[in-house]
């Protein structure tokens, strides 16, 4: 999958200079763009604050209601039904969906990380730029069970587990016991296999993606009578991540 | 989410002390959605006893009522007053056009409701109309007190696992479970 | 109703009512969205807008309950009450900000709001194609979830 072109920008991104001591209104974007200036390429806005004028530690810790994720998403859903053949085809487009958010949040994670603390995600730092990116599996899955949950859902996930099987050690499981994304959704009885959480496995494979680990990931309902709505993730990677696991683990990288 | 509690610990409601743990247990009997159109869009029980009726008669309770409502909107008296008397919601703006305040009713933000309750010995039937439209029409114990509130956090519980499900579509019959479960429980909670 | 007392219903709604979600999941998702119909429709940008304006037609029929029910307030008097009741409590609830009402015309019948700040298009900048700064208007849902709102309350 290509890379989304704005992807590489939000790297470059580092300490923005500050606001330029003005005041004055930043018009609406859709106003911006009905302003006649006539000069090609980006244009600046009237108050010169660009959005590499802006630190990226912004919107942090910014909250915005629950209420408006949740209708934005199922715009989302009902969108994506429209030209779908089936609950696969469906999850297949929500999954999608949620791929280049994994990318783009897994950038910000890092980020986030390294201008914070300089507690490593993982040990290794041998090349300059960017370090501390996961070199195995479990360092990666320990980013996404914790740091990539508590960014988007304010909490840690609930459980994270390997496949037992012999025949699937590919396989890993990330169970939420309640997912935000699916609190007010009931699928229809016809519909009753369908998880709309394939987003937030979209979100997960791109971030795997992003780490140069290949993977798929599917999000199934596993309902307990205490979480009706429990959904795990199943994550599997691909044959070269465990053959690479493998030399890893018999080099001593951690 | 909150664990059934019993009987004394719910908010007690003044008048009914004595028969509290009676009629919190067994206040709420079912609820019925109307749409704006009239049409029956959800009629849950949540104990028995208003004896059930086929859902043909619910559908004609639903529509009956949407036309007795409407009349009863209608036949609100409308009278003409000859000085404006002195309204507090109108205190603040200064731009209230004053000939809204020439009839006592309907008041301007006050629009007309319409049959807000119907009550007989053994039960009574709340009825809240949101702005929208939509009914909810509420048989409990005629004794059942804080309705106002049980139907508020309805409407709520409504707003957010039917409105917010983009499976389901506008004014059609309400099949969310996830609207069932919490309205289930939230009521199981308060009794 | 005035509109200092507006403001204070919208923050207290704001600060004690309303569930929160990370800001950057909701701009995120709905930058996704709004790539997704310029690829769905091939940078075909006034679609593109028709069909956010479609999408936001479609959540205001259905945010309209949530803002009654959250509120509890009743039917504004005028439009002018509407308006602030829009930008005081509507706006707040839903994105945390309180666009400036303004531009009346003189039959009370149009109004603008002008955001200082809007959490969907934060850190957002449109392609680079010579065309989408003029016809992509990124935040058009914004319109439709107006228009759907304020018919289910009969405007």
């Amino acid at each position: 999958m290509a890379v989304p072109p704005r992807h590489a920008t939000m790297q470059s991104i580092s300490n923005g200079s500050t606001a330029q001591g003005t005041d004055r209104p930043q018009t609406q974007q859709t106003q911006q763009a009905q302003l006649s200036q006539q000069s090609p390429g980006l244009r600046v806005p009237s108050n010169r604050k660009t959005i590499y004028d802006r630190h990226l530690n912004r919107s942090r810790n910014a909250e915005l209601s629950r209420a408006s994720f949740a209708f934005l998403f199922g715009e989302m859903v009902t969108y994506a039904q429209r030209r779908v053949t089936g609950i696969q085809d469906l999850e297949k487009r929500l999954n999608e969906q949620g791929y280049p958010l994994g990318l783009r949040l897994l950038d910000l994670l890092f980020y986030r990380s390294t201008s914070t603390s300089s507690s490593a995600l993982s040990s290794s730092s041998t090349s300059s730029s960017p370090p501390n990116r996961p070199l195995r599996i479990i360092t990666l899955l320990h980013l996404i069970h914790g740091p990539l949950w508590r960014l988007l859902f304010n909490r840690a996930a609930d459980a994270l587990e390997h496949s037992v099987s012999p025949d699937t050690p590919n396989e890993y499981m990330i169970t939420d016991n309640d997912p935000m994304v699916n609190t007010y959704i009931s699928a229809p009885r016809d519909m009753s296999m369908l998880n709309c959480a394939a987003y937030v496995a979209g979100i997960i494979e791109g971030v795997c993606d992003g780490c140069g680990f290949e993977t798929k990931v599917s999000a199934h309902n596993q309902p307990t009578e205490l979480w009706p709505s429990r959904t795990v993730f199943l994550v599997r990677f691909g044959d070269p991540v465990m053959e690479r696991e493998k030399v890893l683990e018999r080099a001593g990288v951690k | 989410m909150p664990t059934p509690t019993f009987a004394l610990s719910t908010p007690c409601f003044s008048g009914h002390a004595v028969r509290t743990s009676v009629t919190l247990t067994m206040g709420v009997f079912s609820l019925i959605i109307i749409n704006k159109a009239g049409g029956l869009i959800y009629q849950r029980e949540f104990q028995s006893g208003l004896r059930n009726l086929s859902t043909n008669d619910y559908l004609v309770l639903a529509g009956t009522f949407h036309g007795v409502h409407a009349i009863t909107r209608s036949i609100t008296p409308k009278i003409p007053i000859s000085q404006p008397a002195p309204s507090p919601a109108t205190s603040s703006t200064g731009t209230t056009a004053p000939a809204t305040s020439s009839y006592s009713y309907p008041n301007p933000g006050v629009p007309v409701s319409g049959l807000d309750y119907l009550e007989t010995d053994k039960f009574r039937l709340t009825c809240f109309q949101t702005l929208t439209g939509t009914k909810f029409l509420l048989f409990t114990d005629p004794l059942t007190g804080s309705v106002d509130t049980i139907i508020q956090k309805i409407y709520e519980l409504y707003a957010d696992y039917v409105m917010k499900n983009p499976f389901y579509q506008i004014e059609m019959p309400v099949r969310c479970e996830a609207f069932d479960r919490h309205l289930g429980a939230w009521l199981r909670g308060r009794a | 109703m005035s509109s200092t007392k507006t403001s204070r219903i919208g923050e207290e709604i704001w600060k004690t009512r309303v569930d929160k979600v990370n800001a950057e999941l909701v701009t995120l998702t709905y930058g996704t969205i709004v790539a997704q119909l310029c690829q769905d429709y091939d940078s075909n940008y006034q679609d593109v807008n028709k069909q956010l304006d479609k999408m936001g037609y479609n959540i205001g029929m259905r945010l309209i309950e949530e803002f009654l029910a959250k509120s509890g307030v009743g039917r504004c008097a005028n439009f002018r009450e509407t308006a602030d009741m829009i930008a005081k409590v509507g706006f707040k609830i839903f994105l945390n900000v309180t666009p400036t009402v303004t531009n009346w015309t003189s039959d009370n019948t149009q109004f603008s709001l002008i955001f200082e700040d809007n959490p969907l298009a934060d850190f957002v900048e449109l392609p680079d194609d010579g065309r989408a700064q003029d016809e992509l208007w990124f935040s058009n849902i914004l319109c439709g979830v107006l228009r759907g709102s304020l018919e289910m309350v009969s405007y």
